[in-house]
């Protein structure tokens, strides 16, 4: 369910904020970014300090990479706005076609081995956290993933199943093909920190 | 220049667990670690924040309007809703963060 304070932003500040993004950017700010300026000190600052840090901080991964990830997660959470948003982002480098075939087969797509490793220990962080043993961190290393890749991954895997949920529960608007790109040119641009 | 620092996401996990969970709000601390605990497959807390963050945990894509509705009735506010809704994400985001740092700690301290 929406919240409209959400919707309308609270204080006039955000509330202007929000119809000054959406006029220059010819679009409805995506409702990620209204809740990343809902009740900001509560939650906006904290999360996007650390999903700006795992997403576009200094990293083994590529920031496509990075995105690539946070769309499986989303894909596995059954999460559409943030599969659309994120295989956006990896679209502006890799191509649709190839950010495609990730989302319908990872392991066949054409990304490198140690990203399908990363991929393969997120989805059972994912899907079932309680079964992940020390093997299966094991498996990600020993096809090249070093340990502070996997950790970044990790990072990656927790901050979207966190998303996923409020995305999904706060029913955010799925917005158009052409919408998803100009907020994907925008989040490449200023980053996930609100 | 610029210098790309290491994140330190333990640090930055540790601060948002805080924040969130023990820090002021609209909602008791109590309610919101209740709320984050039930998400990450913990105890059942009371009605009706209960059904609302079991559901955030399990599957978010079928939270209902009503389920919603009603954490909103009962609070009265909607950064309330916002503030259980938001520990219930966190809840079953911290569970994975958890398990996977333990599991790779477990790989990295055999090898040490």
């Amino acid at each position: 369910m929406r919240l409209p304070e959400i919707e309308r932003g609270d204080g006039l500040a955000n509330r202007l904020l929000i119809r000054f993004i959406s006029m220059a950017s010819r679009m409805r700010l995506p409702d990620a970014a209204r809740v990343a300026f809902y009740h900001k000190d509560f939650f906006g600052k904290p999360m996007g300090a650390w999903t700006q840090a795992a997403m576009r901080g200094a990293s083994p991964w590529s920031v496509t990479e990075r995105e690539l990830m946070a769309c499986m997660v989303a894909k596995w959470n059954a999460c559409a706005f943030c599969v659309g948003a994120h295989g956006s982002i990896a679209a502006k480098e890799i191509k649709r076609p190839a950010v495609d075939e990730v989302i319908s087969d990872f392991h066949a797509a054409p990304i490198s081995d140690r990203l399908k490793a990363a991929m393969t220990f997120l989805k059972v962080m994912t899907l079932r956290p309680n079964d992940l043993k020390a093997e299966h961190a094991k498996a990600a290393l020993n096809a090249g993933v070093s340990a502070d890749a996997l950790t970044d991954a990790i990072a990656v895997g927790a901050l979207f199943s966190i998303i996923t949920r409020y995305a999904d529960a706060l029913d955010f608007a799925l917005p158009t093909t052409a919408e998803f790109e100009r907020a994907a040119d925008m989040l490449l641009k200023r980053g996930y920190a609100s | 220049m610029k210098v790309s620092i290491k994140p330190d996401h333990r640090a930055l996990a540790e601060a948002l667990r805080r924040r969130v969970l023990e820090g002021p709000g609209e909602t008791p601390p109590r309610l919101r670690q209740a709320s984050a605990e039930r998400a990450a497959d913990g105890l059942a807390t009371e009605a009706p924040y209960d059904d609302l963050a079991r559901q955030i945990g399990e599957a978010a894509h079928r939270v209902t309007d009503a389920q919603v509705s009603s954490v909103l009735a009962a609070t009265g506010s909607e950064k309330a809703t916002f503030e259980i809704i938001a520990a219930a994400a966190l809840g079953a985001g911290l569970l994975r963060w958890q398990h996977a740092m333990k599991a790779l700690d477990e790989v990295i301290n055999a090898s040490a």
